[in-house]
């Protein structure tokens, strides 16, 4: 970074730092991020792991479990049941074999190998069994993953075509914006729940949601550079690099696009919240992703078939999503006093 | 006022046409099709429903006659609901959407103004501070976040109201909320705002120079001005309310047409899709002309634009 202390970026920096509520909005966005990617490491339980024996239990629950194997060697076990199921159904002795058990943490009867494992549940489990908590970060990567994939597709697509729009204007720019205006009055939501249902179970559905959302949220994106394009483009600074023969090209890319980043890292900070909230409704219809990619509008959809016998279901998974987004738009908002954005949506 | 209505419509027609067409392809290219089913049909079967729906025609013919259907308003059969045309689908299912709507809308005025006003006239104090950070709250939270928790707690918890449903009176509290209150949070911001710079102008301190007593100030003088970012914010609402109550009939089970939108997307009825999309974009279009309609004639400075 610059030496100078005035330089605009500390400058931001500095203003960001006083505001409190978007520090906290900024320290929870990085708590999510490092618990969704980085919290599996510590917290082991696969979030597809079916215990249908433990089906719905209460948060903060320590389950003991015996793992039954059919072959000694193998990793993953052939099931996975309580101590009363084994003692129903494995024993021979229920009583014998349930002390040896809990004595050696491991038995063999008749070539069939068991094993006693704890598990913690710090959420509790869904109504297969499977751990909340580790579905809530499995979720939270795609969501996140997702948002911020959508986020560049709209950024790039919205960005270059602001930047030809503004900086070429005339009738080119007439046309440009005449066309993002008719793309303004389409339904467009209408049309990606059509998509969706219609390709469901097309194997590339996800690139489909990618393009689906990218092709909503780009127009603003367009608008906002075009905008500050065309400001910027009467500066000196602008009209001295065309005079000494700079080519339009380097001048967009080296002059122009710069002085974008401002408005754009802050229309993209609220834009993340925006298309999370899109990908997640979509989800909640049970139009968006699939069984094993389930993100956190899909969990919320099944917590809520499920909240009249175990209401935690739906209720961990709507906090951590609507945190997210509250992070998210307070970080935005922050980010925007500090760099001093005005929100111009022409 | 009335070049720039028929201006309007005039735009209207080629944003419909293109709507028209990308559903129609969008459709057609999609895998799956309404006479495909579980059980084995005999070929001259299907055959014979393919020439009576009109699918035995090439494709380009077909987009013609369809168009000309929805143009004559003369709907073609439902290849989901034996015997009616989704003309009769859609007026009996968008009333109920409508009255969700409409109470939806209700409710978010009616919490929304006041509390704006309120928080306009005490600036920097709690009764400023509360009702924006509910609106804060209110603007964050997804309907379907809001939604399936309100059913927890009153539905099931408390038992004030029903879960799911849309039978009598109580039925309709839930899913109003659920949609209205977002917009509640929405317009209670815009007219803090717009009453925050309103309440700073000359004309208002004049007001209150001649005597006119706070009240009058406020809700006489400064409202009429301060409502108008709430008016050009009703375009997208309706928009917003009606992809909205996708979401909220999908939970409370309300058989509005949002729910038999995504019925007939599922069950590949052609037809049905085709008008609802097209019936749905018709009514955001007008929805939209309408506000700006309404903006012209309650803002001078558009007025003689």
């Amino acid at each position: 970074m610059n030496e100078a202390p005035q330089s605009p970026w500390t400058d931001a920096w500095r203003r960001m730092l006083d505001n409190r509520l978007a520090l906290c909005g900024l320290g929870f966005f990085v708590f999510v991020t490092a618990l969704c990617y980085l919290g599996p490491i510590l917290y082991k339980l696969s979030p597809d792991a079916q215990v249908l024996a433990l089906e719905s239990t209460l948060p903060f629950t320590r389950a003991n479990l015996v793992e039954v194997r059919f072959d000694e060697e193998k990793t993953s076990p052939d099931e996975v049941t309580t101590l009363e199921d084994f003692a129903e159904v494995y024993a021979l002795d229920p009583e014998v074999d349930l002390e040896t058990l809990a004595k050696n943490g491991a038995l063999e009867i008749k070539g069939v190998f068991f094993q006693t494992i704890s598990r913690f549940h710090l959420l509790g489990t869904d109504s297969k069994g499977r751990d909340i908590l580790a579905r809530i970060m499995r979720g939270g990567r795609i969501s996140l993953g997702v948002a911020f994939l959508a986020t560049l597709t709209a950024l790039i697509i919205g960005v270059n075509y602001g930047l030809v729009s503004g900086y070429f204007g005339g009738r080119l720019d007439a046309f440009m914006m005449r066309f993002v205006d008719i793309l303004y009055a389409l339904p467009f939501l209408i049309l990606v729940i059509l998509l969706m249902v219609l390709f469901d179970g097309f194997h590339l559905k996800i690139l489909l949601i990618f393009i689906a959302i990218g092709a909503v949220e780009w127009l603003t994106m367009a608008r906002i550079t075009r905008g500050q394009v065309m400001h910027l483009k009467e500066q000196e600074f602008v009209t001295a690099a065309r005079a000494t023969g700079v080519s339009t090209f380097s001048i967009l890319t080296k002059h122009i696009a710069p002085n974008l980043l401002g408005p754009v890292i802050v229309y993209s900070t609220l834009l993340v919240p925006a298309v999370m909230l899109l990908e997640s409704t979509l989800s909640f219809l049970g139009l968006g992703m699939q069984a094993n990619m389930a993100s956190w509008g899909t969990l919320i959809k099944e917590g809520q078939q499920s909240m009249r016998s175990a209401p935690w279901q739906l209720i961990a998974p709507s906090l951590f999503f609507s945190a997210t987004l509250f992070a998210m738009n307070f970080l935005g908002d922050g980010l925007r006093d500090a760099l001093d954005v005005k929100s111009e949506n022409q | 006022m009335l070049p720039f209505i028929l201006r309007r419509f005039a735009q209207a027609i080629p944003v419909l046409l293109a709507i028209y067409t990308i559903t129609f392809f969008m459709i057609r290219l999609a895998p799956g099709s309404p006479f495909s089913d579980e059980r084995k049909v005999a070929d001259h079967i299907i055959e014979a429903q393919q020439a009576y729906y009109g699918y035995d025609q090439p494709l380009l013919v077909q987009y013609f006659t369809t168009l000309w259907q929805h143009i004559r308003l003369d709907l073609p059969p439902l290849t989901s609901h034996v015997g009616l045309t989704s003309a009769d689908i859609i007026s009996e299912s968008f009333p109920v959407s409508l009255e969700l709507g409409l109470w939806a809308m209700t409710i978010a005025l009616a919490l929304g103004v006041p509390a704006g006003i309120l928080a306009a006239a005490r600036q920097n104090t709690w009764l400023d501070y509360t009702p924006m950070s509910l609106a804060m709250t209110g603007i964050c939270l997804p309907t379907f976040v809001v939604g399936p928790i309100l059913a927890l707690v009153f539905g099931i918890w408390l038992q004030w109201t029903s879960v799911a449903g849309w039978l009598g009176p109580v039925d309709r509290i839930l899913p109003s909320l659920t949609l209205g209150l977002y917009y509640a949070a929405y317009i209670a911001r815009l007219i803090r705002a717009g009453m925050l710079e309103i309440l700073s102008s000359d004309f208002i301190r004049t007001a209150r120079a001649k005597g006119a007593s706070e009240l009058r100030a406020i809700l006489v003088h400064a409202l009429r001005g301060g409502i108008l970012p709430v008016v050009s914010f009703l375009g997208p609402t309706l928009a917003g309310l009606v992809t909205g109550s996708f979401v909220v009939e999908t939970i409370f089970q309300v058989p509005g047409l949002g729910r038999h939108f995504v019925l007939a997307a599922l069950n590949r009825d052609h037809a049905l899709i085709m008008s609802t999309v097209l019936f749905y974009a018709s009514l955001i279009m007008l929805a939209n002309l309408v506000v700006d309609a309404l903006q012209i004639l309650l803002n001078p400075k558009l007025r003689y634009a």
